[in-house]
Formats: C-alpha cells, structure tokens, sequence
C-alpha cells in the first residue's frame, strides 16, 4: 500500500514526464528552467531548511557550476560531459574556503556574510577575472551535450536531462533524510544546546549540509548554461539568492512536496500570468505576505516522525 | 586509572567580575549516584554547564578518568560518555518521540560520510541496529506507544522521561540530571526515582541536582552541598540532614519549593 505523499509524487514525476508532448517550445523552456530551479531550491532547503543556516547567497554555488561549464568548455574547449564533475567540485571546494570561516555565525550574521559572498562572486563575474568570465555579458556559445558522437541539441533532449537530475537530486534528499547526517542537521537547527549536547558537532554537520548543497547547485548551474548555451552575472546575483531562499520558506522548509510547489509559485506561476507585464509582481508581493501571515510552515509543511514501520505501535 | 570517574579539583567559574563557582572540589565515584544541592543560584546549573564544556571555567581541572577534560568542546564531552538533560527541557520539539530518542544514538551510529548521499549494505545495518536501540529505550521509559507524536505535543512528565531516554541512549559513562522532578506530581516523581534506580542498575553513574528532598535523601548515596559557588559540606544524606552549616544555607530558601 502506497502513502498519500508517495502516490502524489509518482503523479508529479508522470505529469512531468509527459509534459514536453503537450507544451510548445517556449513552455518547454520554461518547464526545463522549472526544473533546474527545483534543483537548486532543493540544494538550498538541504541548508536552509535542514540544517536552519540562513544562506541567502546560493545563486553564488549556482553560478559557479554555470561558468565552470561554461569556461572550460568555450575557453578551453572541454567537452560538456567532461566539466561535469568539476562543475560540481569547484563549488564545493569554494563552500569549504569561504563558508568554513562564517559557519559559526548565527541567523541574521550569517544571513549578511552570505549576501556579501554573493556580492563578491558577481564582482569577480563582472569584472573579468584572468579574462576568463566574459565580463558583463558573460560567455556564449556554450555547446551542446555530445556522448559517443549523438548530439543532444534538442529541447526536449534538455529536458530529459534536467528531469534525469532532479531526479537524482530527490534520490539524494530521501537517502539524506534517513541518515545519520541528515537527522543531525535537524537537530542541530530545532535545538543547537541540546544538539551538541548529544555528541553533535555543529560545525561538522552545517559545513556538510554547505557542501552538498553547493554541489548540488553547481549541477543544476552546469545544466542552465548548456540550455541557454550561454551565461551571464545577472542571472546569480542576490535577488536570485532571495529566490531560492524565498521558494524553500514559501513551499515549506526541509518539504520535498512543499520545495517543489515553491518552486512552481515562485517561478512557473509569474510565468502564466506573463500577459498581465508587471501587476502581476503587485499581487505577487501581497501573496507573498499573506502567506507568511497564514501559513508561516509554508503551503505543505513537512512533517516528521518518519521513523521504521516496527517503531509504530500501541495507539491508533 | 583513576579511582575516580569524575573528580572536580578547585575549580572557579566567573562572569563578569561575579563568582559563580569559587575553588570547588568534589569527587564522583563510579556507579553512584551523586546529589548537587543548594539554594537556587548556588552555581548547581554552572558546575553542570562546565562539566560538559558549555562553559570553561577559569581555574582548576575537570578530571575524567584521571583525564583533565576541562575546556574539551560539549560534542567531545558527549563522545567521551557523558551525557545531560536540562533543568529547563530542550527537546527537539517538533520531531517525534522516536527522532528524538535516536539523537541519543548518533555517536553510537557508524555510518560514514558518503551514507548521507548513498546508502551501503552496512548503513541498512547500523541504521536498523540503531532504531532497533531506540524501540529498547522508549519501551523501557514507557514511551512506545507515542513513537511518531511530536514532543511538543506531549505533556511535562513525559517529556522529562523522553529527555531522559535521549541521553540513555547513548549509553553514557556518566548522567548529569538537572532537576529531574521539577514540574512533576508525587507519582511520576516516584515513578522518576524508579527509572534513575534502573539506570543505575545499567551501571551508568549519575550525577543530579535537585530541589526535592525527599527524592534526594532517599536516592542519593553521597552528596555536595554548594552556596554562592562554594563548598559547605559533604557527606551521606544523614549527615548532611543534620549539619548546621547546611541547615543555616536553607533557612529562608526553605519555603521555595
């Protein structure tokens, strides 16, 4: 017998498994783009939501992936399967250099430290560190994945691709979820005294929760170049940092279903109501509000005690 | 070796100028079970605090099996087998009685750090061993049948017990108890002295502090009295009862609880 929760995800993943049959070209774009975000929003909330570190400069890791793609690959002619794996590495190592330094500080500090990184990083972007970032207008002319001679130059073949790695992203979250690790980063946000009280090292888990999450952003960073076969400063700057910060409170903190719906508000929604040009962000701010006034967990907050089913007993 | 689990050698604790814990000594033999008593704001909750590297205190040693441990960060401490509840309880409340009481088990758990990525067949192994513990503990404090209810949820008594089950869980050395009956009625009181008789079966030695005399008379072999931070007199419940430096430090502070 299936839960509620996992009957619902498997609808999600054939809705969206199906969704480039019906959408036209510029919806493809945007569904692609929808699942890049969730990504990165899922990398956030490892941060934010699970082990409560208030990050608002994630679009920092985010870009690193696209422009280490997009570097190696227009600068120095690597293949787009090739930059993979350093387009997950390079932000990871960046995690450790210059969060390791801040990890210590609390809510709002951290909150600051972290825009400053952001700031930094779009200074670097623009301009024009060793030559390398293109300046203002970035890079173009980023190639398309090529494996054993196919070339996959389709959008849908994009898609597929984003699909494939929120896909894995979920994989990850679940197999986070029911460790060790990922217990941790709770408990160390509901109650840091008791946390390290127990025998948690605070430091150890926030670092992990940084670590993986850059590194998750850098992936989905590396898939947004190659679908926009381009990148540039404006995309990662601090009110795109906000965004994902605000998707992960709006969907609901450390909610796989609550991050994906947050998404989908934050993003696909402005989208649908494209034709109404700005009124839209009128509505959208005062929702926005009143959200946080109604549902301050967000639309589907998460729940625990997803514990083994031998544990469950005695009262019904 | 050391003939002492835990030995607190002229230890001193300031803040800002104010004298929380002035030149204390005291000694904690394995297996017993050791009473902190005094007036409130006699330092009680600060010696705890220093014993488990909250805070470090300026002057003397912390000895753990002969080891000074004084200054090691909480974390360590926890590893090293000393575990602690609050006198206030810090539970993590929204997660469920089972969550939390698995907290207890994470320094016991081996998973490695890659496990929080992908799991191995011996993460299923720890994991399940690990869970398989954490049904032990609620079964033996009477907590199984509120395995998924969030603790917030839960009244006084039983979040008391489920503090307490926490840190059994991670199979201590040493229990430091912060006033465990405080809040409770006469029969989870009685109920409470019962289990801290269980744990010390488990032959885990327990340190408390605690307000109610009568559970502290009857429970605890060897105990410190502490005013403003320093020593007045230790001794067996019977003595201490009867001493006349004791009895002065709770004239006025009789009527408290």
């Amino acid at each position: 017998m299936m839960s509620r929760t996992n009957i619902i995800a498997l609808i999600f993943l054939i809705i969206m498994g199906l969704y480039p049959l019906f959408a036209d070209s510029a919806w493809l774009a945007i569904g692609t783009t929808f699942l890049v975000f969730s990504v990165v929003a899922f990398s956030q909330d490892i941060i934010l939501g699970r082990a409560g570190a208030f990050h608002m400069g994630h679009a920092a890791f985010f870009g690193m992936g696209a422009y280490t793609t997009a570097i190696l690959n227009v600068n120095f002619g690597w293949t787009i399967l090739a930059t993979w794996a350093p387009a997950v590495l390079i932000p990871v190592i960046v995690s450790f250099i210059v969060i390791s330094p801040i990890i210590h500080l609390r809510g709002d500090y951290l909150l600051v430290a972290t825009i400053g990184i952001n700031i930094i990083f779009l200074q670097i972007l623009e301009n024009d560190l060793f030559g390398l970032t293109g300046g203002p207008n970035g890079i173009f002319g980023i190639d398309v994945l090529k494996v054993f001679g196919y070339e996959f130059f389709e959008q849908t073949h994009m898609y597929y691709m984003s699909f494939i790695l929120l896909g894995i992203t979920l994989f990850i979250m679940k197999n986070l979820d029911s460790s060790k690790f990922g217990r941790a980063m709770f408990y160390v946000n509901k109650d840091d005294v008791a946390a390290q009280s127990m025998g948690i090292n605070i430091r150890y888990y926030k670092m992990y929760a940084f670590a993986i999450g850059a590194g998750i952003a850098g992936a989905a960073g590396s898939m947004f170049a190659v679908q926009y076969s381009a990148v540039s400063p404006e995309a990662f700057d601090v009110l795109q940092s906000i965004m994902f910060f605000t998707i992960v409170l709006v969907g609901g903190s450390a909610s796989l279903p609550g991050v994906i719906i947050g998404t989908f508000v934050m993003f696909v929604l402005p989208e649908i109501f494209r034709e109404f040009e700005t009124a839209r962000y009128l509505i959208f701010g005062l929702a926005m509000i009143i959200m946080m006034i109604l549902r301050p967990r967000g639309i589907w907050p998460v729940k625990f005690g997803n514990i083994p089913s031998f544990l469950k007993k005695g009262k019904k | 070796m050391s003939k002492y689990l835990l030995e607190i050698k002229n230890v001193s604790k300031f803040f800002a100028g104010l004298t929380a814990i002035d030149s204390l000594n005291l000694k904690v033999k394995k297996g017993q079970i050791y009473g902190i008593i005094g007036p409130n704001g006699a330092g009680k909750t600060t010696l705890f605090n220093c014993i488990t590297g909250i805070y470090t205190p300026e002057k003397g040693e912390i000895l753990w099996n002969g080891k000074d441990i004084k200054g090691v960060a909480p974390h360590k401490i926890a590893e090293l087998g000393i575990l602690r509840t609050f006198q206030t309880i810090r539970l993590f409340s929204e997660m469920s009685v089972a969550e939390n009481i698995m907290s207890g088990r994470h320094i016991k758990s081996k998973q490695k750090w890659y496990n929080g990525i992908i799991h191995t067949p011996a993460y299923y192994k720890d994991e399940k061993y690990n869970w398989e513990k954490t049904g032990e503990y609620m079964e033996l404090f009477g907590l199984s049948d509120y395995a998924t209810t969030p603790t917030g949820d839960l009244s006084y008594g039983i979040q008391r017990k489920i503090e307490m089950a926490r840190a059994l869980a991670a199979e201590p050395k040493l229990l430091i108890l912060d006033e465990p009956a405080a809040g409770l009625n006469e029969n989870e009181t009685q109920e409470l002295a019962e289990i801290i008789r269980k744990i010390q079966a488990m032959e885990t030695t327990v340190m408390m502090i605690e307000h109610n005399m009568d559970m502290v008379m009857n429970l605890c072999e060897y105990m410190t009295v502490i005013n403003f931070g320093a020593w007045i007199y230790d001794g067996v419940a019977a003595d201490v009862q009867n001493n006349p430096a004791v009895i002065e430090a709770y004239i006025g502070a009789e009527d408290e609880d």
